[in-house]
């Protein structure tokens, strides 16, 4: 019937965005809008359309959830870490003159890259508000991170002829963000 | 601005609360929240009915609401109702509101003084 392929059409599109839970919560409600309309004397496909309208375009819908998407807000926290890391790392590098370190210029170079491919990839999660799924980038962004932060702190305990006493507070911090993000990276996957 | 958009705006600063008070008497779902919004506000506050359920998302990360799934008529159901932090909020706005109103009335409605010459 055109009235039920409307309402399917619909919850198809919010389904191809968000996470199914949500769904599930946006197709009760607009089945609830869509039968309302039903009782009070449309035909299935005035029905339809009627629900439709009051429920809401699909892009406003998806719009409103990616704004408070977990992802986007785990990106945004994990980005707001960066300038800490800065603080707590800069010192540690410059006392412990770090450019003398055992490490190759390839390894540098790499850790460089990727360290920009993470940042990158958190700002287009942190910055999505029309697409839950770019949001979703959170993860590998997230899980980057911690490749990053225990690359970092192993060329610390291998590759430092001395540990300097800045890094008794860069490397507790490190330490802390892989586990917040180790913890985090799951939420957002599952949402 | 038109008057309409001006009201859609103010609404949105007053959303949360606004929800929180629809829950007040009971456990309700989205459809059930819209609906009492707008008969509460004798149809100003009509807003998208897809536009509630992330706005009940954020009451429930912000632990003010809680929600639970039931199944009615074969379709999964989320309902909401208030946390104690919930309720405790709704008062505590509830008071702000009343004697946020009480000044703005007792400004708009005040005799005004006598132009100055």
């Amino acid at each position: 019937m055109a009235g039920d392929a409307l309402i399917e059409r619909h919850l198809a599109a919010l389904a191809r965005q968000l996470p199914a839970a949500a769904v599930d919560e946006l197709a009760d409600g607009l089945v609830e809008t869509y039968e309302h309309h039903l009782a009070c004397g449309l035909d299935r496909v005035a029905a339809a359309e009627a629900a439709v309208a009051e429920f809401g375009d699909p892009a406003q819908i998806i719009a409103s959830f990616s704004r408070q998407a977990p992802g986007r807000r785990a990106a945004i926290t994990l980005l707001a870490t960066g300038p800490v890391f800065a603080v707590c790392w800069g010192p540690s590098l410059i006392l412990g003159h770090a450019w003398v370190w055992p490490i190759p210029t390839t390894a540098t170079v790499l850790f460089g890259l990727a360290l920009l491919g993470v940042v990158a990839t958190l700002v287009i999660a942190a910055t999505s508000r029309h697409d839950y799924h770019r949001t979703r980038l959170a993860a590998p962004g997230g899980i980057g991170l911690v490749l990053l932060d225990t690359a970092a702190l192993a060329a610390v305990l291998f590759a430092a002829p001395a540990l300097v006493w800045p890094m008794a507070i860069a490397i507790p911090v490190s330490l802390a963000r892989i586990a917040f993000t180790v913890r985090l990276v799951p939420h957002v996957l599952a949402n | 601005m038109t008057s309409r958009h001006a009201e859609a705006q103010a609404l949105k600063g007053h959303l949360d609360v606004l929800l929180l008070a629809t829950l007040a008497h009971g456990p309700q779902h989205g459809y059930a929240v819209k609906e009492a919004l707008r008969e509460g506000s004798d149809g100003r506050f009509d807003l998208p009915t897809g536009t509630i359920y992330p706005a009940l998302h954020r009451l429930e990360r912000a632990a003010l609401v809680t929600g639970t799934w039931s199944v009615v008529d074969g379709r999964r159901r989320r309902s909401y109702q208030l946390t104690a932090a919930g309720q405790k909020r709704l008062t505590t706005e509830r008071t702000n509101w009343r004697e946020f109103a009480v000044a703005v009335t007792s400004l708009l409605e005040r005799t005004p003084w006598p132009a100055t010459p």
